[in-house]
């Protein structure tokens, strides 16, 4: 168990005769038996972070500690750390008793009783206590995922670093391993490095998260604030699903002017937005309601273009009275509410839900108010 | 077990295993249906595709082999042809009590398990250093097969002026750094190694292909997971790298063996003959002189069903070994 430290920590391949920038200055501090999931799209960075933590690649500057103790150089051998593969990576020879063995033998000078021990617990803990003479290539999907688990859960290292073990599960097995791989992190209590690109796994899972694009780090907060006080645009666009709704507005006076329509500010509101005139409105779909009729001053008459009924809600496409065909925003509603395509229905903005971006930065410069 | 009902009715003769027995009490027995009763539905009506090559084979192939058995049982030498009337194994005998023999056999056996361990050993350290993403991994990968791809001819005549006493170059070489000459195909002690050489100089390359398929099948992380799992590099490659490797090394010997036993190509070139240096005889250069100089037919196709076996102890196992892994 151990505290782990990320200090200005750049990744640079070069790239032909330029150079290619994947992790760009992140700093990350994760507590003793923290869950940190490390979340972004495709090609952030994330994966390479994780990399570096592992000591699989190098670092091209800034400082990773682990436990306090300066990490950089260390090969991975002896960093006391484990890692869960997309793929496991399973050693297809060995039995799951021998994978599962393997790195308390090159690691460590247990004896074989201790070994054999350590195993045999570490099996009960995972349930795969009757696979262990078993070759991988005998084992299910789910199975396999476990012994990887187990593999790493049997080392005790000071951090448990996992590369998207859950991405090659169907979506059953893998709601399932979440809720397990949250009890067992919560029983054992390691550290936990967790990389992720589907946001629910972040959501659901980490203590906090960690979200990265373009090898920048964007935000790290835990998952409600990520949720309700997003740090900019980008975060606010991809953490929730489906995600934030963002129009193009200028500020004129105390008015919000889009496009198609006109959004007044109340005064606390105008505070926080201080003297910056290009702005986006975001606006999570759920915040969204029906209402009666457009007298207010937050209500809009709109279209509904295509309905998505989930069961639970219904997801609607719904656009602005004189906005052009297809240029649509999301609204979730109830279940029972009966909307069809095509309806004209009346939609609520509440001020106290909207979140206010720079339009250049994309820096939040207000976010939503949240009852206490 | 249907068709013990129709063929054996109750007189108790139907096998339990389900072999098909001679039944003269059954009524209505058809050959046919017997065959393919025991073979598969279609072996009748599929044999006009099946049987021709079959047939072919049988007699070019195992034919062949057995009329070489026969051969070897009879006195045949010289002129004339062979006596069927007379079978016996004194051509065995005789082969046993030959020193040369012996000898030759010895040869053999050393040339094949030598060059074959010796050349995988070399080209999976080849394979493993080509394999660790170093600079110009192509052009050395090429320049390392190319000797492959040359005929044993031009090797054996390179190799016979590499190893020339009086000017080959590897002699100018150790002479000009101060030691003594050596007569690498004359000295009996010694050419053995140095035709073993001079083959694994030509397959390891091969050897390395091999291995190299086999590497780049193991996925990344296996080697990053056993890096994790603390394991140093040799370490890694030792319990967890080359055990994955054992279809390679499989295939690869078995292909090196049976190049190891058709060494006569390579010995016939080194020297232009039937003879080669003292200490290098094998079984196939000692058939072919038995054969074809000596007119000693019957004790060449001994010799030849010698060889034969001894191919068969290396191809069998291997068979043996894709059959259980349903490969066959």
């Amino acid at each position: 168990m151990g505290t782990l430290e990320l200090d200005g920590v750049t990744k640079v391949f070069p790239d032909g005769d330029g150079e290619v920038v994947a992790v760009d200055d992140v700093d990350i501090e994760m507590r003793d038996g923290e869950f940190l999931v490390v979340v972004g799209p495709s090609g952030c960075g994330k994966s390479t972070t994780l990399r570096m933590v592992a000591g699989l690649e190098t670092i091209s500057s800034g400082e990773i500690r682990l436990t306090g103790k300066h990490i950089n150089d260390v090969k991975p051998q002896h960093r006391d750390i484990a890692m869960v593969f997309q793929s496991y990576a399973l050693y297809p020879h060995m039995t799951v008793r021998e994978n599962m063995a393997f790195g308390l033998e090159e690691s460590t000078d247990l004896s074989d009783d201790e070994i054999d021990e350590r195993v045999t617990d570490a099996t009960g803990t995972m349930g795969i206590a009757e696979l262990l003479d078993r070759k991988p290539s005998d084992l299910s999907g789910g199975q396999r995922q476990r012994v990887a688990l187990g593999r790493a859960i049997v080392r005790d290292p000071e951090v448990f670093l996992m590369d998207e073990p859950l991405s090659n599960l169907d979506a059953k097995l893998r709601s399932e391993m979440r809720t397990e791989l949250q009890r067992l992190q919560d029983e054992l209590d390691v550290t936990t490095m967790y990389v992720t690109h589907d946001q629910t796994e972040a959501m659901t899972m980490g203590d906090r998260i960690a979200i990265l694009d373009a090898g920048e780090l964007q935000q790290v907060a835990t998952p409600l604030e990520c949720y309700h006080e997003p740090a900019n645009r980008f975060v606010a666009g991809f953490i929730g699903d489906p995600s934030m709704n963002f129009f193009d507005v200028r500020r004129d006076g105390d008015t919000l002017v889009g496009s198609v329509f006109d959004y007044p500010l109340s005064a606390s509101t105008l505070d926080d937005v201080g003297d910056v005139t290009d702005l986006i409105l975001g606006i999570r779909p759920e915040d969204i309601s029906l209402a009666g009729d457009a007298t207010g001053e937050h209500t809009f008459s709109t279209v509904a273009e295509v309905v998505e009924p989930m069961g639970d809600e219904n997801t609607v496409y719904i656009r602005f009275e004189d906005a052009p065909e297809g240029e649509t925003f999301i609204a979730t509603v109830g279940g029972l509410q009966q909307v069809a395509a095509g309806d004209e229905i009346t939609v609520e903005i509440p001020e106290k839900t909207i979140h206010l971006f720079d339009g250049t930065t994309g820096k939040a410069v207000h976010n939503r108010e949240l009852d206490e | 077990m249907t068709r013990n009902t129709d063929t054996g009715g109750d007189s108790g003769d139907a096998v339990a295993d389900g072999g098909v027995t001679e039944n003269p009490n059954g009524s209505g027995f058809s050959p046919i249906a017997a065959l393919n009763d025991r073979f598969g539905s279609d072996f009748v009506e599929s044999s006009q595709f099946w049987l021709p090559p079959f047939l072919l084979v049988g007699l070019f192939v195992y034919g062949a082999i057995i009329w070489n058995l026969l051969i070897s049982l009879t006195d045949f030498n010289s002129f004339g042809s062979p006596d069927y009337s007379d079978l016996d194994f004194e051509m065995y005998a005789r082969a046993l009590a030959d020193s040369a023999f012996v000898d030759a056999a010895v040869n053999t056996f050393v040339l094949l398990v030598g060059f074959t361990l010796v050349t995988l050993a070399l080209g999976l350290g080849l394979a493993i250093l080509v394999d660790r993403n170093i600079r110009f991994e192509n052009t050395l990968r090429t320049i390392y097969l190319l000797p492959m791809s040359l005929s044993f001819v031009v090797t054996a005549q390179f190799w016979a002026w590499m190893f020339n006493f009086n000017n080959g170059v590897i002699n100018i070489v150790i002479s000009s750094l101060g030691f003594g000459r050596v007569d690498w195909l004359g000295n009996p002690d010694i050419v053995l190694w140095a035709v073993m050489f001079a083959l694994m100089w030509q397959f390891a390359g091969y050897a390395m292909v091999v291995y190299l398929a086999g590497l780049r099948a193991i996925p990344n992380e296996h080697y990053e997971a056993a890096k994790v799992d603390g394991a140093s590099t040799i370490r890694m490659y030792w319990r967890v790298i080359i055990p994955q490797l054992k279809g390679s090394t499989i295939s690869a010997s078995v292909v090196l063996m049976v190049f190891a036993l058709k060494a006569f190509d390579f010995l016939y070139s080194l020297v232009g003959g039937y003879r080669p240096p003292n200490g290098v005889d094998i079984l196939a250069t000692k058939m072919v002189r038995e054969a074809y100089q000596a007119n000693e037919w019957a004790y060449a196709s001994a010799i030849a069903i010698a060889l034969f076996l001894m191919a068969l102890g290396i191809v069998g196992p291997y068979l043996y070994y894709q059959y259980t892994r349903g490969n066959l």
